[in-house]
């Protein structure tokens, strides 16, 4: 079931069309606004020309561009990535050790089995 | 610059989403979205706190706050936008809480509507354009943000709910009344 729109509502509605340029007559009439509301939107029409956006300062502008540049700069080095993804960090930190078990392992198993050959398989390595 | 239409409803979409993704992956794609709307969060600083220094540092923060934040942007019906604006209010309420009076008055340095070629015309624009920017820096914080955020930025009630935290339905009812306040006030 569809609601009939408030007074709000359709002034809401004329302000968009004020906005994209339409005549105050014309927006208000098209958003089907009451004969008392009209005047309002000649007031809208005033306020949007009465407020155009105000210019930034062009030393303002490239002084926060370079401080924002500096900033995406500054993310990129590796301990603030693993202290934003501490995830990420657990991950790295676990395939790292189980990397490292693995090479100690198969380095004690090469000891253990050199060991095991005895002088003779040294030799042959001499 | 060039601008989005001012008058965009959320309920179209978010424009700002791929760049907004961009900046996720690599921060440096911010600069996009920076420099889409340094403009508007300055406006929205400036017609509130009616002070260009004042408005700059509202405005510095803004940024450096969204950065920071930017991976935390979700899309979830909001727009980025309503997102930045609503960092951009908190900065300002805590600008304004800070210097203990509310903001408003001086407003120097706003480009004058044109009045065409001929220059008594232009002069009377301009004293109409003054009359109405005292008259709004006479409403209520609150209403006095509501035709800020829609007539300078061109954010929708929806959006506009969200920066302010309160329902489209009640934003449009204050958009309603503080026009009707400006118009009693100008009469």
């Amino acid at each position: 079931m569809s609601q009939v729109p408030s007074t709000a509502d359709r002034v809401d509605r004329a302000i968009g069309h004020v906005l994209n340029g339409a005549a105050p007559r014309v927006a208000a009439a098209r958003a089907g606004l009451p004969s008392n509301d009209h005047g309002l939107m000649g007031m809208a029409a005033t306020l949007h020309a009465a407020l155009p956006m105000p210019p930034v300062g062009s030393r303002f502008e490239a002084r926060l561009g370079a401080r924002l540049a500096g900033l995406s700069t500054a993310t990129r080095d590796p301990v603030g990535w693993a202290l934003r993804h501490p995830g990420r960090l657990i991950v790295t930190g676990a395939v790292g050790s189980a990397f490292g078990v693995g090479v100690t392992a198969y380095a004690v198993w090469r000891t253990s089995r050199r060991a095991a050959a005895g002088p003779a398989h040294r030799l042959l390595h001499r | 610059m060039s601008l989005e239409p001012r008058s965009r409803d959320a309920g179209e979409g978010d424009p700002d989403l791929e760049a907004v993704r961009a900046a996720q992956i690599d921060r440096a794609a911010f600069a996009i979205l920076y420099r889409r709307y340094l403009e508007r969060v300055y406006g929205y600083c400036f017609y509130l706190l009616g002070d260009h220094h004042d408005a700059e540092d509202v405005t510095e923060r803004t940024f450096l706050a969204a950065l920071s934040a930017i991976d935390r942007f979700r899309d979830t019906g909001s727009t980025f936008r309503a997102w930045l604006f609503r960092i951009a209010h908190n900065q300002l309420v805590n600008a304004l809480r800070a210097r203990g009076r509310r903001g408003t008055t001086p407003l120097d340095g706003v480009p004058e509507p044109a009045g065409g070629d001929d220059p008594a015309r232009a002069l009377d624009r301009a004293d109409e354009a003054r009359t109405v920017r005292r008259a709004l820096a006479m409403l209520s914080e609150e209403r006095r943000q509501v035709l800020v955020l829609r007539f300078v930025d061109g954010l929708s009630a929806r959006e506009i709910g969200e920066v302010l935290e309160r329902s489209p339905g009640a934003v449009r009812v204050l958009q309603h009344r503080a026009l009707r306040d400006l118009e009693r006030l100008l009469a």
